[in-house]
């Protein structure tokens, strides 16, 4: 199976694509969410996914995460198949969905330390208040409860956990729908960090400009079909914005 | 990684304002419940001793007369209130705590606890055993109904199962938190009850083992509920819904549950009426020897039996008081009949307990109810060991004071009295409830069906949140 995910460089050395997707389909029914999927992220690089409500891009975090089984095909973390053995897979991952939702009754360390406990790692209380201040939060917000924050807050702690996880795969389900700028870009330079560090980022939105941003590569979808894929420095904003209206139209554009 | 599940759900239990609720409010009925029990236990227990004391001291000072005006002066049998009905009063309340014992009659106990309360004791009282088998249920269901529903309506279990935590271990961990309040409280309640009985010894042996297996029992009941209670909130999608199914669940099992079973058990092996069976006890004494009727037929063939077997004509040549002799093989008569029509009494109880106990299949509170009062021995066998050890006391003492009038007097004899050694002579009536093993080996099926609740519920729960 990690065969699959390995490449070889110029230099003879082989990288291993930390997310791999190949000829994943989920079908509900008549209804196909996902189709013939291939898809791969390297460390350190972040792959923003475009596409319209119901394209797809939801679906295809939900089978990394086998959260849902796929009908056909695979999805890999780490060269490990997530539904052969998800435990595996998930210690190298953490997830941050649109709506990051913690326990509201417990502080941003008790959270932290619950979340990162229970997925294996014993980690000191300074610690964690380091990594949470490390993700952006205020000092005096690290033992307030959780109901008291706002998304962005949340957000932050999700990113506190992924460092405290000291995770390989960061996968984001439109993270930063909602958010006001400031705190949007804020969430945008965590995650060039995270990136720089060799995190595997695959990151769903709708927002073309973030995208361009952060992004090191975009893939468009459409109907559970990846229409595009391409590294970002080859598209300007403007293009990207005509490539993703073209494709919204069923105009395929090969570049 | 179960132990921080553990202390997570804890932390959010003890944040919440419904739990501080909770607590205060148990807490606050355990404490009525054990000073209201404790004096009640007490109370009954220096009335008990002072009442025995007093009606042995009345036997023993009757002076000569003749034995059998003994016999019908009679005595007394009391029971006592045994330990562990600190924790359970199980029937005691409508038993009778005494029995007249007197000659040619088999009397029902009576001063029944409720007959001495005002028409407002059937709406219950609070006990320890009240605050255990309602109470403390409803507190599982208080804090952990939305165990896993609140998980889904906040948003949790996403971030949660992306952890890679396996379902069994969220679950055990849940499990365990949600028990553990209430497990804390009984251990404190049966501990109190443990010291307390512990310094007041005198009134009966108290077994610590005994209190501890009525602890588990409570304990197996609580961690049938909290999976019960877990299981709701893992199948249901909101919390309103989760607390609606788990409360309607407790009032079945807890209030439903036992009204079924005895309506069941009544219709299916009625008991006969008081009218009716003292009707078909009268009806048989008649029919047989009368101790008191030297001119019966029945006491004309024991004459010619007797005479035979001595090889005389005459009773005055008998070496005993044959009058006595009469008087004691109409007694045997008497008690045999009692003996009888009490065995249908107990065969028809027997059956009403097989009706609850296979009724027991649709609610962990039977088998709870029927092991709790049988530990402490305040169910209905005690009370039937009870009454049973008082009738054999009666006919043994039956045949201690006809024996001695028939070996000391002769026939038409009627001058002879007995002296008062006679009556001091007569050993005290004791009586020792069932030991602890006879009770669980007597309860073994019950015992197996609520372990069989346990497996089923607990068994459900995991299966049920192995796709969470």
């Amino acid at each position: 199976m990690i065969s699959n995910c390995l490449i070889q460089t110029k230099a003879n050395e082989y990288i291993l694509y930390m997310i791999t997707t190949r000829n994943l389909t989920k079908k509900y029914g008549d209804f196909i969410a996902v189709n013939n999927l291939d898809l791969d992220v390297k460390e350190g690089e972040i792959l923003c996914l475009l596409g319209a409500n119901g394209a797809g891009k939801s679906t295809t975090i939900n089978l990394l995460l086998n959260f849902i089984t796929p009908t056909s095909g695979e999805a890999l973390i780490n060269g490990i198949d997530v539904t052969k053995d998800p435990i595996k897979t998930k210690s190298f991952l953490t997830y941050i969905p649109e709506n990051l939702m913690l326990y509201p009754t417990l502080s941003a360390v008790e959270n932290l330390d619950y979340f990162t406990g229970i997925s294996g790692k014993k980690i000191s209380k300074s610690q964690l208040e380091t990594y949470l201040l490390e993700a952006g939060l205020q000092k005096e917000a690290l033992h307030k409860r959780i109901h008291s924050f706002s998304k962005g807050m949340r957000q932050k702690v999700g990113i506190a956990l992924a460092i405290a996880k000291d995770t390989k795969v960061l996968l984001l389900d439109e993270p930063t729908s909602g958010l006001d700028p400031k705190s949007s870009n804020e969430f945008s330079e965590l995650l060039k960090e995270m990136s720089n560090k060799g995190v595997a980022i695959l990151m769903a939105t709708h927002d073309l400009f973030r995208a361009k941003s952060i992004g090191s590569h975009i893939g468009i979808m459409k109907d559970g079909v990846l229409k595009n894929n391409f590294k970002t420095q080859d598209i300007s904003i403007q293009g990207l914005e005509e490539l993703y209206l073209q494709t919204m139209n069923y105009n395929e554009v090969a570049l | 990684m179960i132990g921080k599940i553990i202390r997570k759900e804890s932390k959010e239990i003890i944040r919440d304002d419904r739990f501080k609720i909770s607590l205060f409010i148990v807490v606050s009925l355990l404490i009525v419940a054990i000073f209201v029990s404790s004096n009640q236990y007490k109370n009954t227990n220096i009335q008990y001793e002072e009442a025995k004391t007093k009606e042995r001291a009345n036997w023993d000072s009757q002076g000569e007369k003749t034995p059998h005006s003994a016999a019908h002066y009679g005595t007394y049998a009391f029971k006592p209130k045994y330990p562990l009905s600190l924790i359970d009063q199980g029937v005691d309340k409508y038993t009778g705590v005494s029995v007249f014992l007197e000659a040619h009659k088999r009397n029902e106990a009576e001063y029944s606890a409720a007959a001495d309360q005002t028409g407002l004791s059937r709406f219950g009282e609070l006990t320890p055993d009240f605050v255990l088998l309602y109470i403390f249920p409803l507190i599982i269901i208080l804090i952990s109904y939305n165990t896993f529903t609140k998980e889904k309506e906040g948003g949790t279990i996403a971030l949660l199962k992306s952890q890679g935590i396996r379902n069994w271990k969220l679950t055990l961990g849940k499990w365990i938190a949600s028990l553990l309040p209430v497990v804390v409280l009984a251990t404190i309640l049966f501990g109190i009850a443990g010291i307390l009985l512990s310094n007041l010894s005198d009134y009966g042996e108290f077994s610590w083992i005994s209190l501890f297996a009525l602890y588990s029992v409570f304990i197996v009941y609580y961690m049938v509920f909290t999976s019960i209670t877990l299981l709701i909130s893992s199948l249901a999608k909101k919390s309103g819904i989760a607390l609606v199914i788990s409360l309607t669940v407790w009032f079945l099992g807890c209030f439903a549950a036992p009204k079924i079973a005895s309506n069941l058990a009544d219709l299916k092996y009625p008991y006969p009426t008081r009218q009716e069976f003292t009707e078909n006890v009268e009806y048989e004494k008649k029919k047989g020897l009368d101790g008191h009727n030297p001119w019966s037929e029945e006491a004309k063939l024991l004459e010619k039996k007797v005479l035979k077997e001595y090889g005389v004509d005459s009773l005055h040549q008998l070496p005993f008081n044959f009058s006595a002799y009469r008087m004691q093989k109409g007694e045997e008569h008497q008690a045999e009949i009692y003996k009888k029509h009490y065995e249908i009494l107990k065969e028809q109880f027997k059956n009403q307990k097989g009706i609850y106990q296979s009724i027991a299949v649709i609610s962990p509170f039977l088998p709870v109810r029927f092991l709790s009062m049988s530990i402490a021995n305040t169910n209905y066998q005690t009370h039937w060991d009870f009454a049973d050890a008082a009738e054999n006391y009666r006919i043994d003492t039956q045949l201690y004071l006809n024996d001695n009038h028939a070996k000391n007097s002769k026939y038409q004899d009627w001058g002879y009295k007995a002296n008062s050694d006679t009556w001091k002579n007569l050993p005290a009536f004791e009586y020792s409830p069932p030991i602890l093993s006879d009770v669980l080996n007597d309860n073994t099926s019950i015992i197996i069906m609520l372990l069989f609740w346990l497996g089923i519920s607990s068994g459900a729960l995991f299966l049920s949140t192995k796709n969470l």
